[in-house]
């Protein structure tokens, strides 16, 4: 479980905690006078949103790379940061700080209920949702050019439905960009990775899914006249089907890890390399690759062809003492490699794993000294082999500290310095370059 | 989805064909005059909404449609695209729309089933349109205000559109499958039912959005833009996902393959095997789960070797070789916590069992004695004994029929299968 508040050296995850509690805080000031005022009006449509932004937060998506979105929430959230008439019920004209409490309600209602049920409150990443929703809320109600709102347009009938779903489009992307600016600058200084790297990641895996939020919500906003509160769910219907599709593809990207995985037990089954010895090299060369910036798509070649790196002893007659490569002759090393390499080319799609399997056991200076092609995927996998071949996964500070000390000696020769800086600074915390709960990172 | 005719029948006797074709031939006259009679009768305006629906057809065209999960379909456009345009055009637009659907079928669909799906879809515009007007929907161009009156003029009639289209899409394709290769129909309206009646719901309430954004919401055709996206990645997640379903298939090879490094002499065994399960397990009458279980387990029965030490297990034959005694159980070891294999895991656990007499073999499972039985009769055959005897396929079947897998329908099963040509099992 991840700590309620961020760590006392995490400065950003506290700048953004602190964004949060600002926001809040100056929505609570600027509406106290009328808030029981409008909740005595709005209480059925507060209700609703709070209950829809609980249970998106609730259903959370967790993606292949163990991050998680809240879809449903987040568009709920948007949504009635727009909302205007809604039929059969008041027009919701409040102020931004109104919607700001309103959606706080909702995550730190969910954020309870996941404490409660002993999961993970990162109440760091829910600030970052609550200032991206306040950005959205502002832009739609508190700013008035030329003494008009998006929302006052938005009330007016006169003006053209289109121009206002692009303003109320434009401005939903602005207050999810926030968010994703937010939370990655967190999660960047949390996992050691460059910013723009986490950015990228942040945004890429879940692209898709973000367009179709940012639509959501504005369409909740313009049915709510015709339809009244059942906009929420009807609009939100195709949201939901795109939910169910991306975790199917999440689930099935599971399946298939555990099938490689497999891969990586039989030499294990068969007393060839020590039993767990795949699993925390592949975990290893994951964290490292994430401080080193690799992106999240390279990351999975890396994690299978991390499993799979010790395939080739499989045909081994005799297996090599402790199954440890690292000790073993450099010309045997190498048939091992090969043989892992022509085993896993077997399988259309998975090349490249190959390549990184084969080019692992390549000695540093022979890209030095001969400009040799070696991927960084499999620098990253000969170094963490090596790790786990001298520490045989023991986490005892003692022998940590000597086997990046034995690294150390291969530096420029055997291994690539950047690397090995990159596994100094993952093996002296543990929390780095892993994404969410402990659980993801153990995968 | 709407399912669509897509292939040709092989096989078919040259009656049946003649048959299907003089349907095929009514299904899309009825289609075209239904279209202009409802041209004749309900008129029709040629309007910017007309022409955006023509547009969505023609990206639901180029979208297409994704198969998962052997015909269990994610997404297509064509239900909502037709459903939208009852509603906002009228049946006449429909059954004009239903007939450009027709023609831009997505892929390499034979020309036949192309003019079926023109007469199928443009049927279903006019009928579908004309329950909607039916139960209630106002033409095309006009809109109900409140709630109450969208739910009663646009949602009730959007829903019993859907279900008219849905039935008249049943009936016709149960129809065509009966003429051309003669299974029940009420069988074939069951299957389809299941596999795309809670898609349909679906397609109703996004139908119902753009009807309602379109019209009451006045957003007119900017509501496209709106309800796009949602969909678009419904549909690119579901080509990832069965993207991914592929690749994990083929991850399985490398399984196959590092049983083949371990084993050089089992080249091409497991897959020889594989084929041979799952051809047997069709001929037995077996669930579609099954033959897809048997297959696996043929594919990887003998994982377990991998474990053993290289010297042992390329030194001594599997058939008879008692230094190998246990391997199943450590192939099931190995493969117990991947889920989607837990049906496949007593067939590998138990196929040697299958062939080895002796008591207590009277429960295994059918799947077991087709792995074994198959595993047998390949090694028997095409793989040999250490010394490279290989038997001929009557005295390997003379020698199976004493095993407890011996028994007749397996045999015959056998037999079937190995006379069907390679490359006809799916």
């Amino acid at each position: 479980m991840s700590p309620i508040l961020p760590r006392a050296t995490s400065s950003r995850a506290w700048t953004v905690l602190a964004l949060g509690i600002t926001v809040l805080a100056s929505g609570i000031y600027a509406d106290t006078a009328t808030l029981r005022e409008q909740l005595q009006l709005h209480w059925l449509t507060v209700v609703v949103f709070v209950a829809a932004i609980t249970v998106g937060e609730l259903f959370r998506l967790r993606m292949p790379s163990g991050r998680e979105a809240a879809p449903l929430a987040s568009a709920s959230a948007l949504a009635i940061a727009f909302l205007g008439k809604i039929d059969g019920e008041a027009p919701l004209d409040v102020s931004a700080g109104f919607v700001v409490l309103v959606v706080a309600a909702g995550l730190l209602l969910a954020a309870a209920v996941r404490g409660a049920r002993g999961g993970s409150v990162g109440l760091d990443q829910v600030a970052a949702r609550l200032v991206g929703v306040a950005v959205a809320a502002w832009l739609t109600r508190g700013v008035a050019p030329r003494g008009r709102s998006l929302w006052d347009l938005e009330v007016d009938p006169t003006v053209l439905r289109s121009v206002v779903a692009l303003g109320m489009v434009v401005v939903a992307a602005v207050g999810i960009a926030v968010e994703i600016v937010l939370s990655s600058a967190v999660r960047a200084e949390r996992q050691r990775t460059p910013w723009l790297a986490a950015l990228r990641d942040e945004f890429g895996e879940v692209a898709p899914l973000t367009f179709a939020v940012i639509v959501s919500g504005p369409m909740v906003a313009l049915m709510a006249p015709a339809v009244g509160l059942l906009s929420l769910p009807v609009a939100l219907f195709p949201l939901a089907i795109t939910y169910v599709a991306v975790e199917r593809y999440a689930r099935n990207r599971v399946t298939y890890r555990q099938t490689i995985a497999t891969l990586s037990h039989l030499t294990e089954h068969g007393g060839y390399t020590p039993g767990g010895h795949a699993e925390r090299v592949a975990d290893l060369s994951v964290r490292i690759g994430r401080v080193l910036g690799i992106s999240d798509r390279d990351l999975r070649d890396v994690e299978y062809a991390a499993l799979l790196h010790d395939l080739g002893q499989i045909s081994l007659v005799e297996p090599i003492p402790g199954g440890a490569t690292m000790l073993a002759a450099p010309s045997d090393q190498r048939d091992i490699a090969d043989e892992g390499a022509r085993i896993i080319r077997h399988a259309e799609g998975l090349e490249t794993v190959a390549d990184y399997v084969e080019a692992q056991t390549t000695p540093y200076r022979l890209v030095r000294e001969l400009g040799e092609e070696v991927p960084v995927a499999s620098r990253i996998i000969k170094v963490a082999n090596a790790f786990d071949d001298l520490t045989g996964g023991r986490d005892d500070p003692g022998e940590i500290l000597a086997a990046n000390e034995r690294i150390h000696l291969g530096l420029g020769y055997e291994y690539d310095p950047e690397v090995v800086e990159a596994l100094a600074v993952a093996t002296a915390d543990t929390t780095v370059g892993r994404v969410g709960e402990p659980e993801t990172a153990t995968r | 989805m709407t399912t669509e005719a897509s292939a040709e029948e092989g096989g078919a006797p040259r009656r049946a064909a003649y048959a299907t074709n003089i349907y095929v031939g009514v299904v899309a006259a009825v289609g075209l005059c239904l279209t202009a009679a409802a041209i004749r009768i309900d008129g029709i305006v040629i309007d910017a909404t007309f022409w955006v629906m023509v547009l969505l057809a023609v990206l639901a065209w180029l979208f297409g449609s994704v198969e998962v999960d052997a015909g269990r379909v994610g997404l297509s456009f064509t239900s909502i695209v037709l459903l939208a345009t009852m509603a906002l055009v009228g049946p006449a637009g429909a059954g004009l729309v239903g007939t450009v659907l027709g023609p831009l079928q997505p892929g390499r669909t034979p020309l036949k089933a192309k003019i079926f799906n023109t007469g199928m879809f443009a049927t279903m515009g006019v009928v579908g349109g004309t329950a909607y007007r039916a139960a209630g929907g106002f033409p095309g161009g006009e809109y109900p205000e409140g709630t109450s009156q969208i739910m009663r003029h646009i949602g009730m009639p959007v829903l019993i559109a859907d279900v008219v289209q849905l039935a008249v899409n049943l009936v016709l394709i149960a129809t065509v499958v009966r003429l051309s290769t003669g299974l029940p129909m009420r069988a074939q309206a069951g299957r389809l039912l299941g596999t795309s009646g809670p898609a349909h719901l679906g397609y109703g309430i996004i139908a119902f959005i753009l009807v309602v954004l379109w019209g009451p919401a006045h957003l007119g055709s900017a509501s496209v833009l709106l309800i796009l996206p949602p969909l678009v990645v419904s549909q690119w997640a579901y080509r990832q996902y069965s993207e991914e379903v592929k690749g994990h298939e083929r991850a399985l090879h490398v399984l196959v393959a590092a049983v083949e490094a371990k084993a050089p002499h089992l080249v091409g065994h497991s897959a020889r095997v594989a084929a041979l399960c799952a051809s047997m397990a069709e001929h037995l009458g077996l669930r579609s789960q099954v033959v897809a279980d048997a297959r696996v387990a043929g594919m990887l029965h003998d994982l377990g070797l991998t474990t053993l030490p290289t010297g042992l297990v390329r030194s001594t034959g599997v058939v008879g070789g008692s230094g190998l005694r246990g391997y199943p159980g450590r192939g099931v070891r190995l493969l117990q916590g991947l889920s989607f294999l837990s049906g496949a895991l007593d067939a590998i656990a138990h196929h040697r069992d299958a062939v080895t007499p002796g008591p207590d073999h009277d429960e295994l499972g059918v799947a077991a004695l087709v792995v074994g039985l198959a595993d047998e009769y390949d090694l028997l055959t095409e793989v040999g004994t250490p010394d490279g005897a290989l038997l001929s396929d009557d005295e390997a079947i003379q020698l199976l029929r004493r095993t407890p897998a011996g028994r007749e329908d397996l045999l015959r099963a056998l037999g079937q299968a190995l006379s069907r040509p390679a490359g006809a099992s799916p």
